[in-house]
């Protein structure tokens, strides 16, 4: 990949989020942010959203229905066992079709986080700066072509004023480029 | 939606975030492993080699090995069954209840809850697998196309629920266990030098690099996991109660045994976390993290735990009497209270509802080692209680004339210490591979936990 990204490097989640704020008054479009635990207040500054909640909500209503219709089947139709009176359709079906709902959407659900963030086993990564996993913030604003030096100088003092400790410019790896929104 | 209150200082020694990530991965970093954990392998693999000989005389030679006869037809195996299962249950509690409800105190104890949740749950599994008899046949369970009819397994029988439950367990205790280490294995992917420990954790991060947006979608899907899997809780000891509750013998056909089961798994449960944490804290020299304000708030919720065990207990005797039926009122009052099984009741009673009672002393919660002994006395209690529920209904039943008594065999005992040493192995890797406490989730709660005196960057 061509493009550059400016990056801003902070040590504090507190300052972080200020930066971010401050960017984003100023009209700069923050690309992605690297942390090493989750900032709650970053997803809302960026305007983050994520649907995974109304996915499991499908697969879990999905793998109830398709549970039942199993049991349904094996027990009413391709089998049916006539005993002690007993309904073949049975009310204890809710025991396993409740068990069965939860192993459905856990595994479904897992399988989607995955596959949206494309994570895997095998999967190589070079990070942008090693030190976010540990004890440090990065802010990447990508360079766009158009951009001319007095933007890109905009942009460093904005970094710089809201108390990056290190800026820098490098490409990233292609694989961090993350949708827009999902 | 995301932020949680907190008590007090979660963690000691105002810690930068590096400090966090260096203290909880120092021991991995250690070329080799201290001595007590070659001692402790070597403990583990001897249990585990005399319960694997112990499965071997049982697979080769047949169930009648057990102490088992024909009116005892569960015995130790089941018991420990249901034991293992109990203290399974802390884990899911203790990273899922504290999560939904949260507890951030959760943070540095889950991860170590979690692990041992996965470990029992496998520890469990072993015992009705063998107790099958033919375990090469294990897989009939199974509902799967056959050419028997195809007949189906009979799916309103608590002992498939029972198949269902443990496997749905294991496997979302095991996913959210791995889940929340992916982070931290990026973390070690970054910070090892050695070439073979970053290839390995290279894989086991998954890619991990903790963009923003990863890390939104990371703690939703925590929350749905954990909020999923919460119900699990409480619906796979119900379902262990009810191989009991269903059938017909005094003393287990009670509408009681659903809620009294899973307060006493997660009773054990938090019994053995406690254990479990008190010598990791000192072993590993996490005092900072596992402060004496997380192992009171244990000992506190497990002081209300014990009260509810000794209403439970009240009640089963109160409604063996109030309903009248005198095969109840024999099972309680003259083959629990008193009778061949007196010891292992009065042992029930003592562990479980009167010693924890001690905890409301803020003297004896503060001695570490005397919650290190009650913790045990707890566990030991917990393991009566099902000898108690299994042995006693069973060995005396309507008949007189089928009673009979149940010893265990060298076997079942041989059993049971071999899977003590798969739960101490499967302890002591984890104690060597995987980070013991989730850093992601330590930092995470630094800020708001710790009071901070660091005033470099006070730009805010």
């Amino acid at each position: 990949m061509e493009q550059n990204n400016i990056i801003g490097i902070y040590d504090d989640p507190d300052v972080l989020v200020a930066a971010a704020r401050k960017l984003k008054e100023n009209d700069v479009r923050i690309k992605n942010v690297f942390s090493p635990f989750p900032i709650h207040e970053l997803w809302e500054i960026l305007g983050m959203k994520t649907r995974l909640p109304l996915l499991t909500f499908i697969y879990g209503t999905t793998g109830f229905i398709a549970i039942y219709a199993f049991l349904y089947w094996t027990s009413v139709v391709n089998y049916p066992l006539k005993f002690g009176g007993k309904p073949l359709n049975s009310l204890s079906f809710i025991i396993i079709m409740f068990v069965g709902t939860i192993f459905v959407a856990v595994l479904l659900t897992l399988l989607t986080f995955f596959i949206r963030q494309k994570i895997g086993p095998g999967k190589n990564v070079v990070m942008i700066d090693p030190r976010t996993v540990d004890d440090k913030f990065a802010i990447v604003i990508e360079k766009k072509a158009d951009f001319t030096d007095a933007d890109v100088k905009r942009i460093t003092d904005l970094l710089k004023e809201s108390g990056a400790v290190e800026i820098t410019e490098k490409p990233l790896p292609e694989n961090y480029i993350e949708e827009e929104n999902d | 939606m995301y932020k949680a209150e907190v008590r007090g200082e979660l963690i000691h020694g105002n810690k930068t975030y590096r400090q966090i990530t260096h203290e909880i991965l120092r021991p991995f970093e250690a070329d080799r492993p201290p001595r007590w954990w070659y001692v402790g392998i070597f403990i583990g693999v001897s249990m585990t080699l005399v319960g694997l000989w112990s499965m071997y005389m049982l697979v080769t030679t047949g169930i009648g090995i057990w102490g088992l006869n024909n009116n005892v037809g569960w015995g130790w195996d089941i018991i420990n069954f249901v034991w293992w299962i109990g203290i399974g249950h802390a884990g899911t509690a203790f990273s899922i209840f504290l999560l939904i409800l949260r507890q951030r105190w959760r943070t540095s104890i889950n991860r170590a809850a979690e692990a041992m949740t996965v470990f029992a749950v496998l520890c469990a599994g072993l015992f009705p697998m063998l107790h099958m008899g033919r375990v090469w046949d294990a897989f009939f369970i199974l509902p799967y196309p056959n050419s028997r009819g195809p007949l189906w397994v009979n799916f309103n029988s608590p002992l498939f629920w029972d198949v269902v439950a443990i496997s749905t367990y294991l496997m979302a205790s095991g996913s959210f266990w791995y889940m929340g280490m992916i982070p931290d294995f990026a973390a070690i992917r970054e910070r090892t030098t050695s070439k073979f420990k970053k290839a390995v954790y290279n894989i086991l991060s998954f890619g991990w690099v903790g963009t923003a947006r990863g890390w939104l979608r990371f703690e939703t899907a925590a929350l749905l996991l954990g909020g999923l899997t919460a119900p699990l809780v409480v619906s796979v000891h119900s379902i262990v109660s009810m191989d009991f509750a269903t059938s017909v013998m005094p003393g287990w056909h009670t509408t009681i045994f659903p809620p009294y089961f899973v307060i006493g798994a997660i009773f054990s449960g938090f019994g053995m976390v406690l254990t479990l944490m008190i010598i990791v804290r000192k072993v590993f020299k996490y005092e900072d993290f596992v402060t004496q304000g997380h192992l009171d708030a244990i000992a506190r919720i497990l002081t209300f735990i014990s009260l509810i065990m000794g209403t439970a207990y009240l009640t089963e005797l109160f409604i063996a009497w109030y309903g009248g039926t005198e095969y109840e009122m024999f099972t309680f009052m003259k083959n629990r209270i008193t009778g061949d099984y007196t010891f292992a009741f009065w042992a029930m009673i003592t562990c479980n509802a009167i010693i924890p009672q001690l905890f409301w002393f803020k003297k004896i919660r503060k001695n570490l080692t005397i919650v290190f002994i009650m913790s045990i006395i707890i566990n030991i209690g917990m393991w009566f209680e099902r000898y108690v529920i299994v042995v006693t209904s069973l060995s005396k039943d309507f008949l007189p004339a089928t009673w009979a008594a149940y010893h265990p065999t060298i076997y079942d005992k041989a059993f049971f210490i071999g899977t003590l040493g798969i739960f101490l192995l499967g302890l002591l890797i984890f104690f060597r591979f995987i980070p013991m406490m989730a850093i992601s989730e330590l930092k995470g709660i630094l800020k708001e936990t710790s009071i901070k005196k660091d005033k470099d960057h006070g730009t805010k």
